[in-house]
């Protein structure tokens, strides 16, 4: 069997999560990774045994032509690396946010589309285990129409060692309009597509809570109205403890979950009968599904199952994809929706 | 001799740059530009800079006529420690190989070895890690740290010298990975009377710094270590008596953790295969390297640089934790 053929451009944290989805699939090899860093891009390729390494991109795509690019450096890098893929008529898989801003996105669409190119985001939450759950239980009617949706991230970015914090070396989201929030903003914004349909107003207050920090922001909210429902998300730099809750709301049930620990997700229907009996029964399935999903969550860890729990059906599919020219696990216009919406987060309402 | 110090500002570069001058030598202290700088009244020459990012390393090494490189990252996720370990070191010497300086003293770590196959006596001829992956962030940095040290010494000749220390511990850094867990306000010792790789803070500073000025260190690795006399339930005792806790040291042989850690990792491998992840505890590999009833030789230091460590393990003890009253 032939087998397709990645390449990793970054070798950081997430490029690990990448190589070991990869691993996972049976027709495809990475065949080149690339780091600016000798010893990181050595250490991988050790690590993930991996033949070739480079210490820049132009080098890479110079000397192997793989089938997908996956680049998975730093945020600021994300346009001009990507741009070259393209240009050597490569397919690209690029991780979030895909561009600094949604005119650079936009360059990048076009010469996708112009090479015929697939080009893809990394939102793999899309295909987290509790996201499909909750897309299967509304297309068999069990949760009704949506009618609104709550994405609240809080993440302790001020904790002990934190980079996001690091005063002698600024992490790599700083430059993001939003700062670190920002590196979370494209998750939160196709997730809230996803429930809301296309975006037609929204409203976003920036905060800061923690003063002294050097941070410019550290809270975010927005009330988004979309063609099919609203949606409410936030994230908290200081609300503790961390969670990525992602609740819906539809006219026959609530659903609600934390994406951080899958597989955990209670469902509360609309029951018939005594209310003080209805409460207790609910009551009840809630514990039971607590106790289950927490239980199966637990074994997962033990498993070894990755963090990044949708980020290996995302990579599985854009490999189908690209081998049988099928459609993308994420349509480019979907990715221009989310580019467009934490373009919108940011633009007018961010307040240094 | 003036000598450059990275990693300066931390636990063992204060130490090392206070021996140093002691000794008659001048520094030139590398210490991140947010960090605190410790009270060297003008004595040292301070340079700012963090290795990870910073674009003027070379300056650092005009007049320099020895290198002493500690800077490394003990604590954050293996990407962090990997940055601010091995990359960080990349950028040093990469800056360092367009100076004339060709004195390289690195400190590294007992971590490097495989504790796995390390029989009766660990000394400097022990099989070092060769697949560090299934180990923890720190052991996966030093191995790497020490391979790019090695390498950039190959390339450039370099008069290089590595030194290994075993546990360092001191004045607020009294908590070891060898003495075993705390359980709330008691403390587990895996094999109590296993032998400790100890190596206070004061007697590896005067260690480095002999290393600096001998000749006769170029080309060698040591391990540095005081001895190996002092057993696992004789730290923790002490700890424990001197810092007033009224804890239960409860021992636990070596061989039954190990056994029930092999236990965990059969029935992982049975579960999940090889993607089964354990506590570092429940590891194997991970277990030896903390807790391994082995000894630890420091005789190629008496032997080549006629090195014994100032300071005794109750005059260490002193120093760490104030005189008994």
């Amino acid at each position: 069997m032939k087998k397709l053929r990645g390449a990793v451009i970054g070798c950081g944290a997430i490029a690990r999560e990448h190589l070991a989805a990869v691993a996972q699939l049976e027709n495809v090899e990475i065949v080149a990774l690339c780091d600016l860093s000798p010893a990181r891009a050595e250490a991988t390729a050790e690590r993930f045994g991996v033949s070739t390494w480079f210490t820049s991109h132009e080098q890479l795509l110079a000397n192997i032509r793989p089938d997908l690019v996956h680049v998975t450096t730093p945020p600021s890098s994300h346009f001009p690396i990507a741009k070259d893929c393209l240009s050597a008529g490569l397919n690209v898989l690029c991780e979030k946010p895909i561009t600094l801003d949604y005119e650079t996105f936009k360059q990048l669409k076009r010469q996708a589309q112009d090479q015929n190119c697939l080009l893809m985001e990394n939102q793999n939450f899309r295909f987290h285990s509790c996201i499909r759950r909750i897309f299967e239980l509304l297309d068999a009617g069990n949760i009704g129409e949506i009618v609104d949706a709550q994405i609240c991230i809080s993440l302790n970015i001020y904790g002990p060692g934190s980079l996001y914090v690091d005063a002698n070396a600024a992490h790599s989201a700083m430059i993001l309009r939003g700062g670190v929030i920002g590196d979370f903003l494209p998750h939160i914004a196709y997730l809230a597509c996803l429930c809301t349909g296309p975006v037609t107003d929204l409203r976003t207050i920036w905060s800061k809570h923690r003063g002294g920090s050097p941070l410019s922001t550290d809270e975010f909210r927005s009330i988004i109205k979309g063609e099919r429902a609203t949606a409410y998300v936030s994230f908290s730099g200081n609300g503790q403890p961390d969670g990525f809750w992602v609740r819906v709301a539809g006219t026959k049930a609530h659903v609600e979950t934390n994406l951080f620990e899958p597989p955990r997700l209670t469902l509360r229907r609309l029951r018939r009968g005594e209310p003080s009996l209805t409460r207790l029964i609910d009551g009840i399935v809630e514990a039971k599904d607590v106790l289950k999903g927490s239980a199966a969550g637990l074994w997962r860890k033990l498993g070894g199952v990755s963090s990044y729990d949708g980020l290996p059906e995302l990579i599985k599919r854009t490999y189908t994809a690209v081998e049988t020219g099928g459609a993308p696990p994420v349509a480019l216009d979907e990715i221009d929706s989310t580019v467009d919406l934490v373009d919108r987060f940011t633009r007018e309402d961010f307040k240094l | 001799m003036k000598v450059l110090v990275t990693g300066a500002g931390g636990f063992l570069g204060r130490h090392v740059v206070k021996c140093l001058l002691e000794h008659g030598h001048g520094v030139r202290a590398i210490v991140r530009p947010a960090s605190m700088v410790p009270p060297w009244n003008g004595e040292v020459e301070l340079f700012r800079a963090d290795l990870r990012v910073s674009n003027v390393l070379e300056s650092a090494f005009i007049g320099i006529d020895a290198v002493l490189h500690l800077a490394a990252a003990t604590s954050g996720n293996e990407d962090a420690q990997f940055a601010s370990t091995v990359v960080a070191t990349e950028r040093f010497l990469s800056a360092m190989a367009v100076s004339p300086v060709n004195r390289l003293i690195h400190v590294s770590s007992l971590v490097v070895y495989d504790w796995a196959r390390a029989k009766g006596t660990m000394d400097e001829n022990t099989p070092l890690q060769v697949d560090p992956y299934g180990m923890g962030g720190y052991t996966i940095a030093k191995v790497w740290q020490e391979r790019v040290v090695t390498k950039f010494a190959r390339d450039n000749s370099w008069n290089l010298t590595i030194m290994r220390p075993g546990f360092i511990w001191g004045v607020q850094h009294t908590e070891i990975a060898g003495m075993g867990r705390s359980f709330g306000r008691d403390y587990v010792m895996f094999g109590p009377l296993t032998r400790l790789p100890l190596c206070h803070v004061a007697n590896c500073a005067h260690c480095l710094v002999a290393a600096v000025e001998a000749p006769a260190a170029i080309s060698q690795t040591f391990n540095v270590v005081d001895g190996d006399d002092i057993t696992v339930w004789h730290y923790l005792r002490e700890y424990t008596r001197r810092t007033g806790q009224r804890a239960l040291l409860l021992p636990v042989p070596y061989i039954a953790g190990y056994g029930i850690a092999n236990l965990a990792s059969f029935t992982s491998r049975l579960l999940f295969g090889n993607k089964g992840k354990l506590p570092s505890l429940l590891t194997p590999r991970r277990f030896e390297s903390q807790f391994k009833p082995i000894r630890f030789s420091n005789r190629k230091l008496k032997q080549i640089l006629a090195w014994t460590p100032p300071f005794g393990f109750e005059q260490c003890l002193n120093l760490t934790y104030g005189e008994k009253s």
